[in-house]
C-alpha cells in the first residue's frame, strides 16, 4: 500500500512531520505523492456504514433532483450557472456515488472527491435553507471531509493546519509562552493611552474567560489589546487562559475530527479551570461554530453545551451597547453608508441575526442592508477553508464575486465584517477586484466612537 | 549617544536615503547597527504564503527562502557593509510595523531609523499607505526616538549643526525637547532652535481669527516655551525661539529650511492615530515628505524614561 512520506493516511502528530510538510513549498511532493495513495476501501466501507447516520443517508435517497438547491449555491451562481455546481449533483457525484460502489472506488475518484468537497462547497449551509426536504449540502460536504481525511486525501494547507492543532493546540506555531507574552506586551504597549488597562491571564472566576484565533497574537496582536481596551472601559472582570486559548478549528476544515476533539478540550479544560461566568468568542466564526455548536458533541458533552456559557463577541458587544456599559458618542457614529457582513457561521447557524442588527442600530447612520442578508446572506465566498488553499485560489477568486456584488449593491463602501474569515475574503476581494472597498471588524471602530469613562481619560 | 541602533530595511531605492543615514550613524557612533527586513506580509487567510514586499511574488517562506533574502540584503548593501564592523540581519514575516516593534522590544536599541513615504510615484499608492502606517505605528509605540528619512539628507550626523525642535507642549513634546537639547549639547557649535506652529485653522471655514487674537495666542506660546523649555536649557547657549502661524507641517518645513536645519525633533502626536486619515498622511507624514533632513519622532512613552 504505497503511502507516501508526507502525503499519507497518518495524522500529524509531530514537529518533525509538521516542519517536513511545511518544508514542501506549496505541497509539491505531497499532492505528487497523493496521485499514488492508495485507497483502503474496506476501512472507507466500514467507517461509512457506522458512522453514516440515518438522517444523511436518508438525505441521499429522498433527493428529488428538483435542483431548487442550484440558485441557493454561491459557487452555482457566481461560475455561470454551471450544472456540476449544483449542490445536489455535488453531492450525488461524490458522497453519493461512494455509498452506491460501497466504498469501492480508486485513488482518481477520490482525488475528484477532495477537489469537490474542498473547492466546490465551503459548508455555508444556504442550501439546505431552500431544499424542500432541507437537504443540507454544508452538514454532508463536512461528513465527507471526514471520510477524506482519513483516507489522507486532504489539502495540504489543511493537513499542516490539523496538524498544528495536534502539535501546538492552536492553528498556529504559537506556544503558550509566545501567547502569555503577548499578553503582557500589549497591555505594556497600550497602558499609555488607558490606564490601568490589564490583561489578566488565569484568573480564577472572572465574570468573563476571553479566547481568541491564533492570527492574533502571531500576526495582528493589536486586536488582543483592542478587546482589553473595550473590556476595560466597559468595567469588565475578565481573563484569557495561558492554555486553551485558542478558539479556532482548522481541523473543522480539514475534517480531522481527533484534532477537533482535542483542540476543544483544550478551552473547555480551561474553563474547568477557571471557573469563569461566561466565556466570550473573538470575532470569529468558524471559532464560534466550533466550539459553542460543534464542540460538544467532539468532546461527548451529553447536553450538547459548552461548559459554561459561551457567547460570540457581538453578543457581548450588543448587550455593552444595550445596557450603557459602552457608551456611543453620538458625533462619531459612522456617518456614510455601511453594510454589513452575516457571517453563516453566527448568524444563519445559531440565529445572531437580530444581535447585528442591534448593534448598527447604535453605531451607524446609515446601515445598508446587503440583499439577500441574515440566514439568507451569501458566503463570504472564503469559507471552509477555501481562502487558504493555494491549489484552489483561482476557484476561490471566482467565487468571490458573488458576495462583491452584493456589497457594491448597497452602495457602502465599508463592510463591518466581525469574522476573520470573511473579513480575509472581504480584503482579497479588494485586492483581486480593486473595487474601492475598505473593511473592518468591530472591535477598531467602537474604541474610536465611544465615550471613555472619565478615569480613563488621558491628558495629551 | 547610541550604541544599537535599529534600521528597518526595504533593501529597495526606497530605502536608500534612509540607509545611507543609519550606516553613517553607526559608523559615527561605533554602534551596532541592526537591519530588520520585514520581507513579507501574511496573506491567503491561515495559509504559509505571503507577499514578497520587493517582488510583489507570493511565496512560501521558510528557513531556505530567508536565507536567500539574507544574501539578497546582504549584496544590495555591500558597499555600506563592507564598512560597518559590527551589525546583524533579521528577516521575518508578518506586518511591518509590529515585527519592527517585536524586534525592537527583543532587542531594546536606543534609535529605530525608517524610510518614509516618498511624493514621487515609485511606489503604488498602497505602498505609500503601508510606509505611512508603519511610520506612524513605530513611531507611537516605540520605546525610543524613531529617525524618519524620505529625501536625500545634506548633511550627515556629525556635519550636523542646526537642529529644530517643533514644540507642541504635550508629554510627548517634552521628552522630544530633552532629545533635542541631548543631541545639541552632545555636537559642538550645533544651535537648537525651538519652534511652535500655531494651528489657525482651515482659512477658509469663515472661523479664522482676527489678527489680534493670533498675536495675543502668539504671546503666550511664547511664554510658554519660555517657561517649558529655555528654562531647562541648563547653560545650553546657542538656541533660538519662533513661533509662527499657519499650516503646522508647512512652517516647520519652511522654519527648518531658513534655519538650515540638519535635523527636526518633533513629538509623535496621538491625535494623528487613525487609520483612515493615514490615508491623507498626518502632520508628521507631511513634514517628513516634505523637509529636506531627517525627522526625528519621539512619543509620549519616552516622556517616562
Ligand atoms: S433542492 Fe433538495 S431535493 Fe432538490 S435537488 Fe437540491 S437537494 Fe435535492
Ligand atoms: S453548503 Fe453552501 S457552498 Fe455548499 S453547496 Fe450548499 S450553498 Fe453551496
Ligand atoms: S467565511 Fe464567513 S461567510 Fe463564508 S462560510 Fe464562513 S462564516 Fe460564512
Amino acid at each position: 500500500m504505497p503511502e507516501g512520506t508526507l502525503c499519507n493516511k497518518q495524522t500529524v502528530d509531530t514537529k518533525e512531520y509538521l516542519n517536513a510538510l511545511l518544508a514542501d513549498k506549496s505541497g509539491k511532493q505531497y499532492y505528487s505523492e497523493m496521485e499514488k495513495l492508495d485507497v483502503d476501501t474496506d476501512k472507507l466501507w466500514k467507517s461509512i456504514k457506522s458512522t453514516l447516520r440515518s438522517r444523511l443517508r436518508t438525505w441521499l435517497e429522498i433527493c428529488a433532483h428538483c435542483g431548487m438547491c442550484a440558485d441557493a449555491c454561491f459557487l452555482y451562481l457566481a461560475n455561470d450557472r454551471d450544472p456540476t455546481q449544483v449542490p445536489s449533483y455535488k453531492i450525488q457525484s461524490t458522497l453519493g456515488e461512494i455509498v452506491k460502489r460501497k466504498g469501492k472506488v480508486n485513488n482518481e475518484f477520490m482525488r475528484m472527491v477532495m477537489d469537490t468537497a474542498w473547492s466546490k462547497c465551503t459548508c455555508c449551509c444556504r442550501c439546505g435553507s431552500f431544499c424542500p426536504f432541507g437537504i443540507d449540502m454544508g452538514i454532508m460536504f463536512g461528513y465527507l471531509r471526514g471520510l477524506c481525511f482519513s483516507q489522507g486525501f486532504v489539502p495540504w494547507e489543511l493537513k499542516i493546519g490539523s496538524g498544528m492543532h495536534r502539535v501546538y493546540k492552536a492553528q498556529m506555531d504559537v506556544t503558550v509562552e509566545d501567547w502569555v507574552d503577548t499578553c503582557e506586551w500589549m497591555a505594556e504597549e497600550y497602558e499609555d493611552d488607558w490606564p490601568g488597562l490589564a490583561i489578566p491571564v488565569d484568573k480564577e472566576n472572572a465574570d468573563i474567560m476571553y479566547t481568541v484565533n491564533a492570527r492574533e497574537p502571531k500576526h495582528y496582536p493589536e486586536d488582543i489589546a483592542e478587546a482589553a481596551i473595550l473590556f476595560h472601559m466597559a468595567g469588565e472582570n475578565w481573563t484569557v487562559p495561558s492554555k486553551g486559548w485558542e478558539e479556532t478549528s482548522l481541523a473543522m476544515f480539514a475534517g480531522d475530527w481527533g484534532a477537533c476533539k482535542m483542540q476543544v478540550e483544550e478551552v473547555y479544560g480551561a474553563m474547568h479551570r477557571l471557573k469563569p461566568k461566561r466565556m466570550v468568542v473573538t470575532e470569529c466564526g468558524h471559532a464560534y461554530r466550533a466550539t459553542v455548536i460543534e464542540g460538544p458533541y467532539w468532546a461527548g458533552l451529553k447536553d450538547g453545551r459548552p461548559p459554561v456559557e459561551s457567547i460570540h463577541y457581538v453578543e457581548w458587544v450588543a448587550e455593552a451597547l444595550r445596557t450603557g456599559k459602552i457608551k456611543i458618542d453620538p458625533a462619531k457614529k459612522i456617518k456614510e453608508p455601511v453594510t454589513y457582513q452575516d457571517s453563516c457561521n453566527y448568524i444563519r447557524n445559531a440565529g445572531l441575526k437580530n444581535v447585528a442588527r442591534e448593534i448598527m442600530s447604535y453605531i451607524a447612520e446609515d446601515f445598508r442592508e446587503m440583499t439577500p442578508n441574515r440566514e439568507h446572506n451569501f458566503c463570504c465566498g472564503g469559507g471552509g477553508g477555501f481562502n487558504g488553499m493555494g491549489r484552489y485560489r483561482e476557484q476561490r477568486n471566482v467565487g468571490l464575486k458573488v458576495k462583491l456584488d452584493q456589497i457594491l449593491d448597497t452602495g457602502a463602501k465599508l463592510v463591518i465584517s466581525p469574522c476573520h474569515n470573511c473579513w480575509d475574503a472581504i480584503r482579497d476581494m479588494e485586492e483581486v477586484y480593486h473595487a474601492g472597498i475598505r473593511w473592518s471588524f468591530l472591535k477598531p471602530l467602537l474604541i474610536k466612537m465611544a465615550i471613555p469613562p472619565d478615569h480613563l481619560k488621558v491628558e495629551e | 549617544m547610541f550604541k544599537d541602533i535599529l534600521f528597518g530595511t526595504s533593501a529597495s531605492p526606497a530605502g536608500d536615503y534612509a540607509a545611507r543615514v543609519a550606516f553613517e550613524l553607526a559608523g559615527r557612533f561605533d554602534a551596532h547597527l541592526r537591519l530588520v527586513h520585514v520581507l513579507g506580509v501574511p496573506s491567503r487567510g491561515f495559509s504559509y504564503l505571503a507577499e514578497d514586499v520587493r517582488t510583489g511574488e507570493q511565496v512560501v517562506i521558510d528557513d531556505d527562502y530567508k536565507a536567500w533574502v539574507e544574501e539578497e540584503i546582504k549584496t544590495y548593501y555591500a558597499k555600506q557593509l563592507e564598512k560597518c564592523n559590527d551589525y546583524s540581519i533579521h528577516v521575518c514575516v508578518g506586518h511591518p510595523h509590529r515585527e519592527i516593534l517585536r524586534e525592537a522590544r527583543n532587542s531594546n536599541p536606543d534609535l529605530i531609523v525608517l524610510g518614509g513615504p516618498t511624493e514621487e510615484n515609485e511606489g503604488s499608492a498602497y505602498k505609500k499607505i503601508v510606509a505611512g502606517s508603519t511610520i506612524q505605528l513605530v513611531s507611537k509605540s516605540a520605546l525610543c526616538p524613531v529617525l524618519l528619512v524620505s529625501r536625500p539628507a545634506a548633511s550627515f550626523w556629525g556635519g550636523i549643526s542646526s537642529v529644530v525642535f517643533g514644540a507642541d507642549f504635550s508629554k510627548a513634546s517634552d521628552a522630544a525637547f530633552k532629545f533635542a537639547k541631548k543631541v545639541a549639547a552632545s555636537i559642538p557649535g550645533c544651535e537648537l532652535h525651538i519652534f511652535h506652529a500655531m494651528d489657525i485653522g482651515p482659512v477658509h471655514t469663515g472661523l479664522s481669527l482676527s489678527q489680534e487674537e493670533i498675536e495675543d495666542k502668539i504671546r503666550e506660546a511664547r511664554k510658554k516655551i519660555r517657561h517649558k523649555y529655555v528654562a531647562n536649557l541648563e547653560g545650553f547657549e546657542k538656541y533660538s525661539m519662533e513661533v509662527w502661524e499657519g499650516l503646522p507641517y508647512v512652517e516647520i518645513v519652511k522654519f527648518a529650511r531658513e534655519k538650515q536645519a540638519d535635523l527636526i525633533v518633533m513629538a509623535y502626536s496621538t491625535k494623528d492615530v487613525d487609520a483612515e486619515n493615514a490615508r491623507l498622511g498626518s502632520n508628521m507624514e507631511q513634514v517628513i515628505m516634505r523637509s529636506t533632513c531627517p525627522v526625528i519622532s519621539v512619543n509620549r512613552k519616552m516622556a517616562k524614561n
